[in-house]
């Protein structure tokens, strides 16, 4: 089937297909019952190939029919029309059945709801019809038709005839690459749009018809970089050049966060539309945090409009995207930078904060060694206090000391007041501002006081491992001896 | 001071933050706490009575506990406790697993002077990427502003204890 063929197939379906109608009445396949000539022409592309390719094809030209002159008013209906052929062109081998669920469909469709579309519908809806669901990949067409549909009705038919022309035709051997990365990146897509459907905006949802189809495109591009000049061509639109169009969609899709929310979609650049208007709708779906990562290492990215589409400036993009958000980040954290404007600016001022934090960190030390040993020499006396106090029933790990020489006896008592401590510092974590029971733990160094000063790293080790586990007990009389 | 060593070996195992976040949430200040207090009073009766040293050492162990609270996670605080250890001259008994950000994929212009600044400030700054950089500034900061609030609470408390303690010293039977 040449090229022009199939292009004459897509004017003619959009000619005729109205929103509310079905679009296989305009097949001119004589082949079968398709209501779709694009189905058909998926159908033989991808008879040689794998069913994904034949799906992807038809994906791509079912959304880009309707698109073409579906009012927003009928998306619902477009849409699980769309939803449907989706669904017969996976699960049966054959178009017949396509055209034989079209028709139900159109009734069925048109009775639910313009509300957000349960993609149970839709799969509610094959099963009625008695399709053998594959349930993942019924999932993939619905998000994607879901995803697809979501851009209908304000995309720019032609270049999305054109493109959807050129996908068909793209080279088989891309076909499976392109079309499993469409299938599985739209999962990623749709399932971020599933709670915004219907789109929330028209422009957003115009662009992404396009940048779908386009990244089909782009990707298959990559996959099979010869199929695109037919793009061209075949396109008497204004499009932009292909080559153009494959370099930023060679780049997996990422969701930008900042970027074109400010774009506006204008019909002129459909690649750098989509891409604004892809963008534009998907920032909240970008606050999840990319969390579908692509089954790829790519990080998806688009090209915005005006700017340069080569493979470097895309990693540079993300890479300044990233650099913002942990800017905000800091921003946030240092106080008075909310006003601030500009990279320099606040980074000077966290450079500043972060210094004085610095500084404040060595002056409390210095204030906390100079107002020791003051407390130290107070301490002693109320030792005997807080040994008393380190006799509360709580939940000590009793060290079984064997030596009975002050030291240890001491040490056993320090330990005491250490698990004292801990506990207390347990109960007080909630209150650090408030009072700290810090009177066990000056005891505790006066204790460790008459054990000497040598060796505080055993008395170290011993304290950790009364705190840690209670099995550690033989640990201690023998650092202690080695006092 | 063998403080530091044996927070190194147990500083892991008490920490439990395997957050993938680019800010981590911090382990509550209680783990920062307590580390501290510990700390704390192990250098309060260290030999050396000069002040300066004591406070040099109590900022070593500040830095020391906010690192291990943060986590080896953070490259920062790797880079801190690498630098403590190395100020102590001793060798550190387990070796810290060398932090990813050896592997340079960029290597770090010093062309912008915030930038190199940034580096400077920020501990193990030099040989990260700028991303890295400046989610390693955050971390940082939150963990610099949490060590500064607790070491601020402690010095107040203290000086509360003191006053009491002092009104107490004048009767010694009288406590409480």
């Amino acid at each position: 089937m040449s090229g022009m063929e199939k292009e004459r197939f897509f004017v003619g379906n959009w000619q005729l297909a109205d929103a509310g109608l079905p679009l296989g009445v305009n097949s001119s396949s004589g082949a079968d019952q398709l209501p779709n000539s694009f189905v058909n022409l998926g159908w033989e592309h991808a008879m040689r190939q794998n069913s994904h390719a034949h799906i992807e094809s038809a994906l791509s030209s079912l959304v880009s029919s309707p698109s073409f002159n579906a009012p927003a008013g009928n998306d619902s209906v477009v849409i699980r029309e769309l939803i449907g052929r989706l669904g017969s062109i996976c699960n049966s081998g054959d178009a017949s059945p396509s055209s034989r669920y079209h028709s139900p469909r159109a009734s069925y469709y048109s009775t639910p709801l313009n509300s957000p579309p349960k993609l149970n519908i839709s799969g509610a809806d094959h099963q009625q019809q008695g399709m053998l669901v594959n349930p993942t990949a019924d999932a993939q067409f619905e998000l994607f038709a879901e995803s697809a549909a979501s851009k209908l009705g304000f995309a720019e038919a032609g270049k999305l005839s054109r493109v959807s022309s050129s996908q068909s035709l793209a080279a088989p051997s891309g076909k499976e690459v392109t079309v499993s990365d469409a299938v599985m990146e739209m999962p990623k897509f749709g399932r971020g749009r599933v709670s915004k459907w219907p789109p929330p905006e028209a422009s957003s949802a115009s662009g992404k018809l396009p940048a779908v189809v386009a990244e089909n495109n782009g990707r298959k591009r990559k996959a099979a970089p010869k199929g695109k000049g037919k793009a061209s061509p075949s396109s008497s639109l204004a499009m932009d050049p292909p080559p153009k169009e494959g370099n930023p969609d060679s780049k997996r899709r990422k969701q930008a966060e900042a970027s074109a929310a400010d774009r506006s979609p204008t019909v002129s650049k459909p690649k750098t539309e989509q891409n604004s208007s892809d963008d534009g709708q998907k920032p909240t779906e970008n606050d999840n945090a990319n969390p579908p990562e692509p089954p790829k290492d790519y990080i998806h990215v688009r090209a915005r409009r005006g700017q340069a589409t080569d493979g470097h400036s895309l990693a540079e993009r993300v890479r300044r995207e990233k650099i913002s958000e942990r800017m905000k980040l800091l921003q946030d954290l240092v106080p008075g930078c909310n006003k601030v404007t500009g990279k320099a600016v606040m980074l000077d001022e966290i450079i500043n904060y972060i210094q004085s934090l610095q500084r404040q960190v060595e002056f409390l030390s210095m204030k906390l060694a100079t107002l020791n040993p003051q407390l130290e020499f107070n301490m002693v006396c109320l030792l005997p206090k807080d040994m008393h106090q380190a006799d509360v029933p709580l939940p000590q790990q009793v060290f079984p000391l064997d030596t009975a020489t002050s030291p240890f006896s001491f040490a056993q008592q320090s330990l005491k007041i250490a698990e004292t401590n801990r506990f207390n510092t347990h109960a007080a974590k909630n209150q650090l501002d408030s009072s700290i029971q810090l009177p066990p733990i000056v005891g505790l160094t006066d204790a460790t006081n008459y054990l000497g000063n040598s060796d505080k790293d055993d008395l170290w080790y011993v304290i950790q491992t009364g705190f840690a586990r209670s099995q550690e007990a033989p640990f201690s009389p023998q650092t202690l001896r080695a006092e | 001071m063998g403080v530091i060593d044996i927070m190194d070996a147990k500083g892991t195992s008490s920490l439990g933050n395997p957050n993938p976040n680019i800010l981590t949430p911090h382990p509550s200040k209680s783990s920062v706490a307590i580390r501290f207090l510990r700390v704390l009073s192990l250098v309060r009766h260290t030999a050396s009575s000069s002040p300066s040293s004591r406070a040099c050492r109590i900022r070593r162990a500040a830095c020391s506990c906010m690192a291990y609270s943060a986590g080896p996670r953070r490259a920062w605080s790797r880079a801190l406790l690498r630098k403590l250890v190395r100020r102590r001259r001793k060798p550190p008994r387990r070796d810290l697993p060398r932090p990813a950000a050896i592997i340079r994929r960029r290597r770090p212009v010093g062309g912008d002077r915030l930038e190199v600044a940034l580096r400077r400030v920020v501990p193990g700054g030099a040989g990260m990427e700028y991303c890295r950089l400046l989610e390693e500034a955050a971390d940082y900061v939150k963990c610099l502003v949490m060590q500064v609030r607790l070491m601020q609470s402690i010095v107040d408390f203290e000086s509360h204890v003191h006053s009491v303690n002092k009104r107490s010293e004048i009767d010694p039977g009288d406590r409480n």
